[in-house]
């Protein structure tokens, strides 16, 4: 018996030395003949993307007033208190409860230089005056529109002594004061992707969505899509989900992002509800595909899960992306459409081959292409399918037209100008049938007092652009959106986004995409505009006559002094204008009567 | 319904029913262990080894946990060493930069957002990635718009004592906390590591000293590693126990299977098989006990051979001599009639040596008979004149045929018979027999006082039991009563006139009926014989009807032994005994 206890012993012992020993000889395997597959658990979550964020403290008695109003302002700044309760405790009671924090968002830029405007407070004062002083740049409104704007910020805010806590604000302004940085930190610009009317194309806005610590960006940004697009395109646009539908999560399950949802859309809008999910997420998921799951169950069917590749929108509206495609232009009064190595070929029809003295061209969307060109004397446009047999129709004949510009459904914009200061914005469809062309009138109460000198319909359909000059000639752009179709068209929601200056005009504009407009004056600057940012400068060529774009390309139509024309591409790469089109022998050169106007389809 | 409600057992009845059978099978477990060796030895190696695989078990998973909770925190250690280092480093920008943070708060007004803390706690956030990392609390309490923080880590996670412990500590000394992290819009709290300090501004005196800077880790990718280890650990543990035990089984399976097999043999052996022998294999230890058994197997079978012949020839003898004697005897036996039918012819010494020599002829000639018969039982040739009866009647018969020498004895029979018949298969004559030798044998030690003749049956078994109350027994006599020619006192006269030979026969008549004939007796207290049969021949015996202690008897004793704690008389012949 006792041997065969120390038996059995041994042979623990020994199968404990085995297990031991055989565990010890391999701790790092450094003969691997086959590669492992780590998941990286460091990575950064891509819906949820590191930030800084303020910590709202309550205030401490021992501050001084303009201290009070700088931790004031930083309990406004902190993103995970949305109730503000922090923020409240700075303030006296009555001034608590008055106080409006949803009233709106200023951003402003402090000043740099200069004094705070606090007065020297003693020990005994039992008030204190101090003034916040800076420039307005923008305001937050109505669920995060961002729009610039611009003046001086002089805020006071009053301040009294309270026993025993200190210095506390009893009168300010209301709404939140967010600085610059502030906003930077606790918003993230996100393009929201909405329908538009036809539920054919995607609208996009870029609103300025608040970051939640108590939930990731995504989820936010997805809850936002949900609520509807912000006031600025109201009517214009129409989103695919159904109404009351609400987000239960956004994760990410093997590489994909899901997203979760109380409800499902019928199966008609499947596509258009995948292309505005994908669109939306596009800039957040990087480059992750996507699931649509109703309340965790997989959309259709057990077996066949709703997934959208991560492009999806660009599959849904082909002018998302529309790749690319060859500019037009005019030369020797003859539309061209660039070829190979750079060099123009005539198009097809008496546009190319008939010399009609149009200028302005403008080139349909459309499979049947359409050139609609605007009369040397501004009276008329023309019209000319680009097929062999394509002949020049006059559609319009008016006063001072702008010059056209075709919109995805096909429909051809100008406005007329009657007489000074006197603007009607028309919008021509061609009936097929009747071979004939039907005008409306487009309902524009703001453009009808002033001159419209420009006017280009971007190429999602909805947002629309003019220029235009009031009596005391002041030039300025204005952005807006174009609701119903046909003679219920109307022009709405317009808003400035080049303000006048002094003896500025402007000269041309064009749609890069449907968030920005390129600008070109009269001194031959460019800027570039949007909805959301103040207008920014770009490299600029003497003497530039017309411009157009296309996503990343921008082409513009110059002059040099001896009034010789060629069609410059701006290379952002080199940063600088390059003249683009070669004749037939290979020569890229200004030439008399050269390559002008520039045009891409649409916008 | 009535059964059914009969049938329905009361939760105690219940209760009581698993109590036994717990009790059942511990029992039969208990004596399972303490009969196999080899469980005995399956279960010590699985003890011991269990505690060994625990206390190595508890070591690793120790040994585990520090390391990979020590590298993390080494890790986090020098992440938040650089990340004060950068800290500092905007802290202390030189004075003019746009946003002019520092001690100089009151006319850093304007500064708005951008301070320099904000922009190394962005800094510090693009550092740290995602919260799975870890997350960032700065703060200055003194200083208004002073306090960031990274990810979604909420800032309670940081208490009030962590505080106090950070502004008591050096700066740019860690104080460490293993606590629960709670996060915004997360559920639950995860468990995590905190690491706060105070930023260390010696070499920086325009930045004000209070800046708290906490580096939260959150522990829960260490924690399901540790619990995957620890899992693992245990499942490794359980499978080297059960290997451990399935090892210790099959080496002693090794040992204990000849061992085994040696113990049949013995057994087969000792049943009578003598030419039972064991396979040799090998020439290990037990090879060898197998050949050393072998070995007294066949010395034994040798030697009991010799014996049963040694044996045969005695009885051949004997058997032989009774033969022999018999035919003078007749002729004696006749000649001694003559002798004494004309005694009265004879003077008195001639006449009383005629009677004596005519008694003892007799004598002589009824242990010639019994030597006959007991030859007969050697030689195998005893049969069975099987015949139901009613053993009440064999019995009355008996004591009947035992009534005269009662009387010449003063001696009287006490029979306790039951009052319906007692029928089984006997041999009516051998048992009447049985009888008669035990009545004789009680009125010859009798001493005079009364003798109880019991009978008893039961379904299976009848018994009859003959007691005295004279001199009795001293112990281990119980059996020797049984032997030929046995006397309890040697220098006693046979009084009767006993053969000698007469217990021996009653008790090989008793075992060819497969029954029992036992004996009890004490000094002083008299002896009973008992005698049980089975109702059925040839059916197996397996109780007695009859107790073979008489009941007073065993009465007394027990009384005895809750009186007083003595010793009693040693017990009799119990091997056979159901009782």
């Amino acid at each position: 018996m006792r041997t065969r206890t120390v038996r059995s012993v041994r042979a623990a012992g020994l199968a404990l030395a085995l297990v031991c020993g055989g565990t010890a000889c391999s701790v790092i395997p450094t003969g691997a003949s086959r590669a492992v597959t780590v998941d990286d658990v460091g990575r950064e979550d891509p819906l949820d993307p590191p930030y800084a964020r303020v910590i709202a403290m309550p205030p401490n008695p021992d501050w001084r007033p303009e201290q009070v109003v700088m931790g004031f302002q930083a309990a406004m700044a902190s993103v995970d208190d949305p109730s503000y309760a922090v923020a409240r405790q700075y303030l006296t009671g009555a001034y608590a409860k008055e106080w409006n924090p949803d009233s709106g968002v200023t951003v402003y830029q402090p000043s740099t230089t200069g004094d705070d405007g606090g007065d020297d407070v003693d020990d005994g004062d039992t008030e204190a005056r101090i003034t916040l002083k800076g420039t307005v740049v923008a305001t937050i409104k109505d669920r995060g529109l961002y729009r610039p704007s611009d003046g001086p910020l002089d805020e006071p805010f009053t301040l009294v002594k309270e026993e025993g806590k200190g210095w506390r604000i009893s009168a300010g302004p209301d709404g939140l004061l967010l600085s610059e940085p502030d906003v930077k930190r606790a918003y993230r610009l996100v393009d929201l992707y909405f329908l538009d009317s036809r539920r054919e194309g995607l609208v996009i806005e870029q609103v300025q969505v608040p970051l939640n610590p108590a939930s990731t960006f995504a989820k936010a940004v997805v809850e936002r899509l949900l609520e509807g697009p912000s006031a600025s395109l109201q009517g214009a646009v129409r989103t695919a989900f159904a109404d009351g539908t609400r987000l239960i999560d956004v994760t990410t399950v093997d590489n994909r992002v899901v997203v979760n949802l109380t409800k499902g859309v019928s199966s008609d809008n499947v596509a258009a509800m995948s292309a505005q999910l994908a669109g939306t997420l596009s800039g957040i998921a990087g480059g992750s595909s996507f699931e649509v799951r109703i309340h965790g169950e997989p959309y259709y069917s057990s077996d066949r899960p709703l997934g959208i590749d991560a492009q999806q929108q660009l599959k849904f509206d082909p002018w998302m992306a529309p790749g690319n495609i060859r500019p037009f232009y005019l030369q020797d009064g003859l539309l061209r459409q660039l070829g190979k190595d750079n060099v123009g070929v005539a198009v097809p029809g008496e546009a190319g081959g008939k010399n009609g003295s149009f200028t302005h061209p403008a080139v349909s969307g459309h499979n049947l292409r359409q050139v609609a060109a605007l009369s040397e004397n501004r009276d008329g446009i023309s019209v000319a399918p680009l097929l062999p047999d394509g002949k020049w129709t006059q559609w319009v004949t008016g006063k001072d037209l702008t010059p056209p510009s075709w919109d995805r459904y096909h429909s051809m914009w100008t406005v007329s100008r009657p007489s000074p200061q006197t603007s009607v914005v028309l919008r021509h469809y061609y009936d097929e049938a009747k071979h004939e062309v039907k005008q409306f009138r487009v309902a524009a109460a703001e453009l009808n007092t002033v001159d419209v000198t420009a006017l280009k319909v971007a190429r999602d359909g909805v947002h629309v652009a003019v220029a235009t000059r009031n009596a005391q000639g002041d030039e300025e752009v204005k952005i807006g959106t174009v609701i119903g179709a046909g003679a219920d068209s109307r022009i709405d929601n317009l808003q400035t986004v080049v303000h006048p200056e002094d003896k500025r005009t402007i000269t041309d504009i064009a749609w890069k995409d449907g968030k920005t407009l390129y600008v070109l004056t009269g001194k031959s600057e460019l800027l570039e505009a949007s909805l959301t940012a103040a207008p920014a400068s770009q490299v600029a060529y003497p003497r530039l006559q017309s411009i157009t774009a296309l996503d990343d390309y921008l082409l513009a139509g110059a002059k040099d002094d001896e009034d010789n024309q060629q069609v410059l591409y701006w290379n952002a790469t080199a940063a600088k204008w390059e003249p683009w089109i070669r004749d037939e022998s290979g020569a890229v050169a200004f030439t008399a009567g050269g390559p002008s106007f520039p045009v891409f389809p649409l916008g | 319904m009535p059964p059914a409600k009969q049938r329905r057992r009361t939760p105690r009845q219940l209760v009581r029913g698993v109590r036994r059978r717990t009790r059942r099978a511990a029992g039969r477990l208990r004596r399972a262990f303490w009969r196999s060796l080899q469980l005995r030895v399956v279960t010590s190696t699985m003890v011991v080894s269990m505690a060994v695989v625990a206390v190595l078990g508890v070591f690793l998973d120790q040994q585990i946990n520090t390391s990979v909770l020590n590298a993390r925190l080494r890790a986090a250690m020098s992440e938040a060493q650089a990340d004060r280092i950068a800290v500092l480093g905007f802290l202390s920008q030189p004075a003019g930069e746009p946003a002019k943070q520092s001690g100089d708060a009151g006319k850093s007004l304007q500064s708005g957002g951008d301070s320099p803390l904000s922009q190394a706690t962005t800094a510090l956030a693009n550092r740290a990635g995602s919260a799975s990392r870890y997350s960032v609390i700065i703060c200055n309490r003194k200083l208004p718009g002073a306090c960031f923080g990274t990810t979604n880590i909420d800032e309670r996670a940081v208490t009030d004592k962590m505080r106090a412990d950070v502004v008591k500590q050096e700066p740019g000394k860690n104080s460490l906390w293993y606590g629960d992290l709670h996060y915004k819009g997360g559920s639950e709290p995860i468990p995590g590591l905190v690491l706060g300090a105070r930023l260390d501004t010696t070499g920086a005196p325009q930045v004000h000293n209070e800046y708290e800077i906490y580096h939260l880790i959150p522990l829960n990718e260490e924690e399901k590693t540790l619990n995957a280890v620890r899992q693992m650990l245990v499942v490794v543990g359980v499978a080297l126990v059960l290997l451990l035990a399935a090892i210790a089984s099959l080496v002693t399976r090794q040992v204990v299977t000849p061992v085994r097999l040696t113990r049949q043999a013995a057994e087969r052996l000792a049943a009578g098989r003598l030419d039972e022998r064991l396979k040799v294999r090998g020439e290990d230890d037990l090879a060898r006990l197998a050949a050393s058994f072998n070995e007294m197997a066949a010395n034994l079978a040798l030697k009991i051979h010799q014996l049963e012949e040694l044996s045969q020839v005695q009885r051949q003898f004997v058997s032989d001599v009774s033969h022999e004697l018999r035919t003078p005897l007749t002729t004696v036996r006749m000649a001694a009639d003559l002798l004494y039918d004309a005694r009265e012819d004879f003077d008195p010494m001639a006449a009383r040596s005629a009677e004596l020599m005519q008694n003892q002829l007799e004598r002589f000639e009824s242990m010639l008979a019994d030597l006959l018969e007991i030859s007969r039982y050697d030689a195998g040739a005893a049969t069975l004149d099987i015949d139901s009866v009613d053993i009440r009647d064999v019995v009355l018969r008996a004591v009947a045929d035992s009534e005269a020498l009662a009387e010449r004895h003063s001696t009287r029979f006490d029979l306790r018979l039951p009052g319906e018949p007692c029928m089984a298969e006997v041999d009516s004559r051998r048992v009447e027999r049985i009888l008669r030798n035990l009545l004789f044998n009680a009125i010859e030690h009798g001493e005079g006082r009364d003798i109880v003749v019991s009978v008893g049956a039961d379904r299976d078994a009848v018994a009859v039991a003959v007691r005295d109350h004279g001199v009795g027994l001293k112990p281990g006599e119980e059996n020797m009563v049984f032997d030929r020619f046995w006397r309890a006192d040697p220098s006693r006269a046979r009084t009767i006139g006993g053969t000698g030979l007469g217990l021996a026969i009653s008790r090989e008549d008793a075992m060819l009926h497969g029954g029992w004939l036992q004996a009890w007796g004490m000094p002083g207290e008299g002896s009973q014989f008992r005698l049980s049969l089975p109702r059925v021949a040839g059916a197996e015996l397996r109780g007695s009807p009859l107790p073979l202690v008489p009941p007073e008897v065993e009465m007394r004793r027990t009384w005895r032994g809750q009186m007083t704690p003595v010793l009693t008389p040693a017990a009799v012949d119990g091997g056979h005994d159901a009782d």
